[in-house]
């Protein structure tokens, strides 16, 4: 499985500027993917991202498949103006609670600062021998599958 | 966080003018709320796009209302109300269980203790239940006796408990159905005890216990009003038993036969002479399947009134795999799934009531319920004429059905693989963050149950927070369903037509007369799930010169049936829906599971009943991906003089909804394509494409691959696009598919002044028009193949 680079190096620092750059791109859209638009908010003719970086397109979906216990998910706050970063329970009939103070005024910058989140706490590995558990052994809405 | 202190809903989706109209309210807090129906145009709030749109009208109905707190009390369960036959002083319970739920996480939102068979309360009474640390349980007033064994989950086990009033013993028996090599025996439990059932006033529970009788408010929507049940098994139960004596394992063993009726020799309720003078009880669930009722086979006729709808048509313990049509083998579906969290009805009082002034136009309403506080909720409803009473030429069908498929969706919060499909983080409104914790107002049918296993079962009579403006569905980090489908009425209204609304239930239970006096007919942005008779209607509406704009995709999809069981509260007030073997499905019908309890037929995807998405519009769903949207591109089938007239003022080369309030662009989220083989008419035009320029995020759907191989994206799969296409249909009708649902969200854009509105409207002047379209060149009218199209395999 794919190695979630440690916080700092340069494999994690060029995911972080790529994927900013992608963010930034997508300001405007009502959507977002980590592509770059090549007019900032028009996704006429979109490339890079996760299209042409083989290694930012598997740490997004190491990330993007982890359990929902504890997985970051954005709230808002208010409708179209304000946004916060949340975090599951994965305990059915829990709501997600908020997982700082910041509020965000804009929606796809709240998808960059999740991704460095996750940088910073996810193991860089997973799913190896040594992650063995029992929930391994069963089928679960919280494995990456419907 | 919980911001939602407004909530509430109306007896009926659609309503004539002169009809009646009620509203169910919740105001948890605030003192009053002031109502007002408003008419809805745009429930957008992108600050990209036109903003929220509503018009505000006059009613006798609005003014301030004294606010009050109203709950929903979810969680299936039958009851017998109390009996003489059911006050008891000895006994024997017995039933099979597949608990799924057994133990559950302390945070869990009803952790505690389960009732199987139950008359108890307040520690007064008896009962079979699984206590809090999911060990079998025999409640004898405040007397406890388990097994100590926690029960697995997901398996089938007999239970039962006996009780000898005479001599006090108890006997507790817990016996898998398999039992596996490093098992633990399990014996009985006997234990003497010194008691005399103390009865009380309270129905007899299955799957359940009754918490507290109760005269408050509150207790008014719960089933029987007054009654708080408790302790919500999940899980199925199988031939519950009810006797009025200790009996020995050996009797026990006969009597999971229960009564039989069908032995010519009988003089007695059966299964023995004997036995016969003890049964209290003995249910069959598999007599009554599309009913409410649990039918009690046994001598009293204890009929148990089911509440909350659970699952059934389900298999039993005795499921042989050799019928999987539970109407070919009732006898081993006789089996109830119980969950926690279903929900049939809020059972709110109702707050409001308006009739419809008999000159009301037909169009999208809501009632809009604010407080001085900052609260606010829209509760939606559509003014629909009666037949032989419409009011313009063109019909927006609502597709309500879909609406309810979505009904509160969870899976932003619960599904792992939410976020892989989305291709984003998701984004929750204040609605999703509401069900999150209020569980009790129930899930989608794309939602697993509290308990994980698959919602089937859809009410409209709750609060559907999904189906309200100003939200962003997770999928679309847009509008989705409803609010979508307001960007067509914002055009339609920007536009200047004239148009009616009607549902798809008005379609369902009409047929072909609620549509034959409309030119054109126009659905919404995803009209996924059908009943067969709106299918019907739409092809005999075609075939007879009707004509039909398809403006989104993923249509005609699933199947739909509207449970009978609660036609006595309304039409269309349940529907049911089971995700077979195949099609996009976020969770799948077990073995044997897939033919609908509401009315027997099979479920599952159209396309595997012999109707093909494809030939009710001529396009049906390829692909899906949530990240971005992307545009459509004229082909040379848009030149040909059939169609030609719908490009009047686009270039060929023109970029078709390079932009757009929904990903971006108008092609996006899930899109449909032309395919002969499927459906499509073989003289189908495929005007406009948007083959070759979507993200990895879009992948084929799973129903057109039967192998799971890489190559299945919008980057490099030649059927991850989406095709706008035209066909003619007998007698002067024709489709037009836009064949996409993010189509809509660019009708919009730039206050309608765009190509894609200026496609539409070319179209839609076309089709509303009286009279048949125009007919086709002679030289178009040529017998075509389908696999073979224009030979174009055989050249190659």
């Amino acid at each position: 499985m794919v190695a979630i680079p440690r916080m700092g190096t340069p494999e994690a620092d060029a995911l972080i500027k790529a994927h900013k750059e992608c963010t930034d791109s997508m300001k405007g859209v009502a959507g977002f993917s980590v592509l770059k638009c090549e007019v900032p908010g028009d996704t006429t003719t979109v490339s890079g991202g996760v299209h042409e970086d083989p290694v930012l397109r598997r740490v997004l979906l190491r990330m993007r498949g982890a359990s929902p216990k504890g997985k970051l998910v954005v709230i808002c706050t208010k409708v179209d103006a304000e946004w916060r970063i949340g975090r599951l329970s994965g305990v059915r009939g829990v709501p997600p609670v908020f997982v700082n103070d910041k509020v965000y005024t804009d929606e796809q910058e709240i998808q960059h600062d999740i991704f460095v989140m996750r940088l910073q706490e996810l193991p860089e590995e997973d799913l190896t021998a040594a992650q063995f558990n029992e929930g391994w052994k069963r089928r679960s809405d919280n494995w990456p599958a419907t | 966080m919980c911001a939602m202190r407004l909530t509430g809903y109306a007896d009926k989706f659609g309503v004539h003018p002169g009809d009646k109209i009620k509203f169910f309210v919740n105001c948890d807090g605030p003192s009053e709320y002031t109502a007002e129906v408003v008419q809805m145009i745009n429930g957008d709030t992108n600050p990209r796009g036109p903003g929220f749109i509503e018009k505000s009208i006059k009613a006798d109905v609005n003014r301030t209302y004294k606010g009050r707190k109203q709950v929903i009390h979810s969680g299936s369960y039958g009851f017998v109300q109390d009996c003489k036959q059911l006050r008891v002083e000895s006994f024997t319970l017995q039933c099979w269980i597949w608990p799924t739920t057994p133990k559950t996480h302390p945070q869990y939102w009803k952790h505690g203790s389960q009732g199987l068979v139950s008359k108890w309360s307040d520690n007064k009474g008896y009962g079979l239940f699984i206590n809090e640390d999911g060990a079998l349980e025999l409640r004898i007033n405040e007397h406890r006796i388990s097994t100590g064994q926690t029960i697995r989950d997901h398996a089938w086990h007999f239970v039962a408990a006996t009780f000898d009033a005479a001599t006090g013993d108890v006997v507790l028996y817990h016996e898998p159905q398999i039992v596996y090599a490093l098992d633990p025996v399990i014996e009985p439990v006997k234990k003497k005890i010194k008691a005399k059932i103390q009865h009380s006033n309270i129905p007899a529970a299955i799957a359940a216990y009754v918490e507290k009788l109760d005269n408050g408010a509150l207790a008014r929507s719960s089933k029987p009003a007054g009654v708080v049940l408790g302790g919500k098994y999940n899980g199925k139960i199988d031939s519950p038993r009810i006797c009025n004596r200790a009996l020995n394992r050996t009797e026990i063993e006969l009597m999971k036969l229960g009564a039989q009726p069908g032995l010519t020799e009988r003089r007695n309720s059966g299964p023995t002479d004997a036995l016969s003078e003890a049964i209290v009880a003995a249910w069959d669930f598999s007599d009554g399947i599309s009913t409410r009722t649990a039918k009690d086979a046994g001598p009293y006729r204890l009929d148990a009134e089911i509440v909350n709808c659970p699952t059934r048509a389900l298999t039993g313990y005795n499921w042989s795999g050799q019928n999987f049509d539970w109407k070919h083998a009732p006898k081993e579906y006789g089996a109830i799934h119980f969950h926690d969290d279903d929900v049939d009805d809020a059972r709110w009082d109702a707050d409001i009531e308006w009739t419809v002034p008999a000159k009301t136009k037909s169009r999208f309403y809501a009632l809009k319920l604010t407080t001085a506080q900052g609260d606010e909720d829209y509760i939606p409803f559509w003014v629909v004429p009666k037949i032989g009473e419409e009011q313009s030429k063109i019909a927006v069908m609502v597709p309500t059905i879909s609406y309810m498929a979505y009904a509160n969706e969870h899976l932003a919060c619960n599904a792992g693989g939410a976020e892989l499909f989305v291709y984003r983080v998701p984004i929750m409104q204040q609605q999703n963050m509401f069900v999150s914790e209020h569980r009790e107002y129930g899930g989608s049918i794309y939602d697993t149950h509290t308990d994980g296993s698959g919602i089937c079962l859809s009410s409209r009579l709750r609060p559907i927070l999904s189906m309200r403006p100003k939200y962003d569905h997770f999928l679309a980090q847009a509008p989705w369903q409803y609010p979508a489908d307001l960007h067509l009425i914002y055009w339609l209204e920007t536009m200047g037509y004239e148009y009616d609304v009607i549902t798809d239930e008005d379609v369902t239970y009409e047929g072909l007369a609620r549509l034959e006096n409309y030119n054109v007919i126009i659905t919404g942005s995803h009209p996924e799930h059908n009943t067969g008779t709106q299918l019907d209607a739409l092809h005999n509406y075609t075939q007879r010169g009707g004509r039909l704009m398809y403006m989104g995709a993923d249509a005609w999809y699933w199947v739909h049936t509207f449970h009978p069981a609660y036609d006595d509260q309304g039409r269309g007030v349940m529907t049911e829906m089971r995700r077979c073997e195949s099609g996009i499905r976020t969770w799948r019908a077990d073995p044997g599971e897939y033919y609908h309890q509401s009315n027997g037929e099979l479920g599952g995807m159209w396309r595997f009943r012999g109707r093909y998405l494809h030939s009710v519009a001529g396009v049906g769903m390829s692909s899906e991906g949530f990240d971005i949207s992307s545009y459509f591109t004229r082909t040379k089938d848009s030149l040909d003089p059939r169609v030609s007239w719908a490009f009047k003022g686009i270039d060929y080369d023109e970029k078709l909804g390079n932009f757009g309030l929904v990903g971006g662009g108008a092609a996006g989220l899930e899109l449909d394509i032309v395919d002969t083989m499927l459906g499509s008419p073989p003289h189908t035009l495929a005007v406009a494409t948007s083959a070759g320029r979507h993200t990895e995020a879009y992948l084929l759907v799973t129903e057109d691959f039967g192998f799971n191989q890489q190559g299945l994206d919008g980057t490099v799969h030649p059927r991850v696009r989406g095709d706008i296409a035209f066909h003619e249909t007998p007698n002067g009708g024709g489709c037009f598919s836009f064949s996409s649902i993010a189509f809509c969200g660019s009708l919009p854009w730039n206050n309608c002044k765009n190509n894609i509105s200026t496609l539409v409207k070319n179209v839609l002047d076309r089709f509303s028009k009286d009279g048949p379209l125009p007919a086709a060149p002679a030289g178009s009218v040529k017998y075509r193949g389908r696999a073979d199209y224009e030979y174009a395999s055989l050249d190659n």
